[in-house]
């Protein structure tokens, strides 16, 4: 389970301007909902993903993850957090563009240094998963839109983690490929995982799979 | 299973390099023609000094030279029965010796006359006179240092070399042998041959010699001694090892100040690669820095890929630098570089640096790049991966 308790974040740009991107929110995600978080842009949904991912620190309050204060983790410890619970969906899909598919999918596991038939079959369920794998060899630069996006998935999924976390999946993707994206998130919904999406794509809103709606305005949970 | 090197991140590393074609392609450059230079310099100094610490100790003692208005003329023989008599004196050797200018190399040899029943005052030369007789059935044999005899066999002079002599008459000397000395530098220009031969190339009196040349029982008793030839010869100048040391130390010290400039040039454009370094990581780099945490490497894997890859890439560049500077100064003698450091043989015969093999050159050129070059590629590295992922992706 994902609790955001008090959560206040407030981003310094310099001494006296400070944005107050989210104001004393409290958000609880149980295991296995997918959850949308809809908006505008600039709203406080980014933050949030960002704060369950424990990719950035609260300025106050606390963010617990299966009972544990995420967000009191030294930096390395949240790394490895973020390894072994968390995939990572993002906007632009922060690949590495000059590498392979498959050296981009399997770089969540390169610190562990695996066993190479371990990497194999993690890659091989991976990228049939996500209908990737005759091009695993292509060069990420060379790919279509759509194609990383599916390379961002895989890597988000190659340590199998219990929470997808996915901030504007569709931004950058036609119609055809955003529901095509949504297929993917009903797969993974049917895996179990904890979902949760941040969005402004009307696409997403009521949608079958999808548990609850959550949204965020000036930095606040709208109720 | 935790120890085994991570052969993942190395090939990531290596991948990073190859990524950045044209970067690492420049700082390979940079690093080898630094790493080069400074071999380079180190490998000829070694040489030098080799050669010159080996020259300095086989210098003879006392040499005592005949002064007539403050030039050198040649010295009667005689004088070596009262040196011998200076009590402190073990040995006495009038040494017949002189320049010889061939004009059609340009090149002065140094000729050097020995008489085969005396004492030599230098083992190779008594290695000589057993081996090789210099005068037989009327025929005069010289030895030649490996120079010489390249430079003979230059202009055809392959069993024998004619010699002009001051009258303009020639001289016929045969090849008996190539000089096998304990230094180059030394040995190289030189040409061994009879007493009698060298006084007829230089048409000295018979019972003339150059110089005459002492060894003393007790080096300690040296100044004594001086002191006392004086008194009984006033009109010599004496020159003790000591003096030729600082001559020769002189010199050296000339080249270590070349030395010392390039190698503060050197040092200093590779610190401002350094400092372009260290200024920080390019906004691509920051990013994918901030990808790799975001995904889970801890600070400690970034670093360990940045060690990796400054390392592979600083490694490969000393290596490559040290195997050229090898080749530069041991197979191709520094050519540039050597006249650099070896101006004043200009008029004597080519000089080959012998080779010296020293770590301490090896691992001094090392540990002024490769740390260097390391620390200022992962301190940056550093500064970013600890900051906070989401800061530096946005």
């Amino acid at each position: 389970m994902i609790e955001l308790k008090n959560i206040t974040k407030i981003y310094e740009i310099n001494k006296s301007d400070k944005v107050i991107a989210l104001d004393d929110i409290n958000l609880r995600i149980k295991e296995g909902e997918l959850v949308v978080l809809k908006g505008a842009s600039g709203s406080g949904k980014s933050t949030i993903l960002s704060l369950i991912a424990a990719l950035s620190k609260p300025t106050s309050g606390e963010v617990i993850v299966d009972t544990k204060k995420i967000s009191k983790l030294p930096d390395n410890f949240a790394s490895v957090y973020r390894r072994d619970n968390i995939g990572f969906i993002f906007q632009k899909y922060n690949l590495i563009p000059t590498l392979s598919v498959k050296e981009n999918i399997i770089l969540p596991l390169v610190p562990l240094n695996p066993d190479a038939s371990d990497i194999q079959n993690k890659l091989d369920i991976v990228t049939n998963r996500f209908n990737i794998s005759h091009k695993e060899n292509a060069i990420v630069r060379n790919l279509s839109g759509g194609e990383q996006q599916r390379v961002a998935i895989a890597r988000a999924n190659i340590n199998d983690p219990k929470i997808i976390i996915a901030d504007e999946p569709t931004a950058n993707l036609d119609e055809k490929l955003s529901l095509h994206f949504i297929e993917i998130l009903r797969e993974l919904k049917v895996l179990n995982k904890t979902i949760v999406v941040a969005t402004h794509d009307p696409l997403f809103f009521g949608l079958d799979f999808v548990d609850r709606e959550i949204e965020v305005h000036n930095g606040k949970i709208v109720v | 299973m935790k120890n085994k090197i991570n052969l993942y991140l190395i090939e990531y590393a290596i991948n990073a390099i190859l990524r950045q074609k044209a970067k690492s392609f420049f700082i390979v450059f940079v690093f080898t023609l630094l790493t080069f230079l400074l071999t380079s310099v180190f490998f000829i100094t070694s040489s030098l000094k080799y050669e010159l610490d080996a020259t300095v100790d086989s210098l003879p003692q006392i040499i005592v030279q005949k002064i007539k208005a403050g030039r050198h003329y040649d010295i009667d023989e005689d004088v070596v029965d009262t040196l011998l008599g200076i009590e402190g004196v073990e040995d006495a050797v009038a040494r017949v010796w002189g320049y010889y200018y061939f004009a059609n190399a340009g090149v002065n040899f140094s000729v050097v006359g020995l008489n085969e029943y005396e004492k030599q005052y230098k083992n190779s030369f008594e290695k000589i006179v057993k081996k090789i007789e210099l005068e037989k059935d009327d025929k005069s044999f010289m030895v030649v240092g490996r120079g010489v005899q390249k430079v003979m066999n230059k202009s055809y002079y392959k069993e024998y070399f004619n010699f002009i002599k001051p009258d303009g008459t020639l001289k016929k000397v045969n090849l008996g042998g190539v000089f096998d000395a304990d230094t180059e530098l030394e040995s190289n220009d030189v040409i061994v041959m009879s007493k009698d031969s060298a006084r007829e190339i230089f048409d000295m009196d018979e019972d003339k010699a150059t110089d005459v040349v002492l060894k003393v029982a007790n080096p300690k008793e040296v100044r004594t001694i001086v002191s006392k030839i004086k008194s009984i010869y006033p009109d010599t100048r004496i020159i003790t090892s000591d003096d030729l040391k600082v001559s020769y130390q002189n010199i050296f010290d000339y080249k270590s100040g070349i030395f010392l400039a390039l190698f503060i040039v050197s040092l200093f454009t590779f610190f401002i690669i350094i400092y372009d370094k260290s200024s920080g990581l390019s906004s691509e780099e920051k990013r994918e820095i901030g990808i790799l945490k975001a995904i889970g490497w801890r600070v400690d894997d970034v670093l360990k890929e940045k060690f990796y890859e400054s390392f592979i890439i600083s490694f490969f560049a000393y290596t490559l630098g040290v195997g050229l500077a090898f080749v530069f100064v041991y197979m191709f003698q520094a050519p540039l570089l050597q006249n650099i450091f070896v101006g004043y043989s200009q008029l004597k015969t080519d000089f080959e640096l012998p080779f010296v093999f020293d770590f301490q050159t090896l691992f001094l050129v090392f540990f002024l790049s490769v740390p260097i070059y390391i620390g200022a590629t992962i301190i940056p590295s550093w500064k970013v991966a600890t900051l906070e992922a989401d800061e530096v992706i946005r």
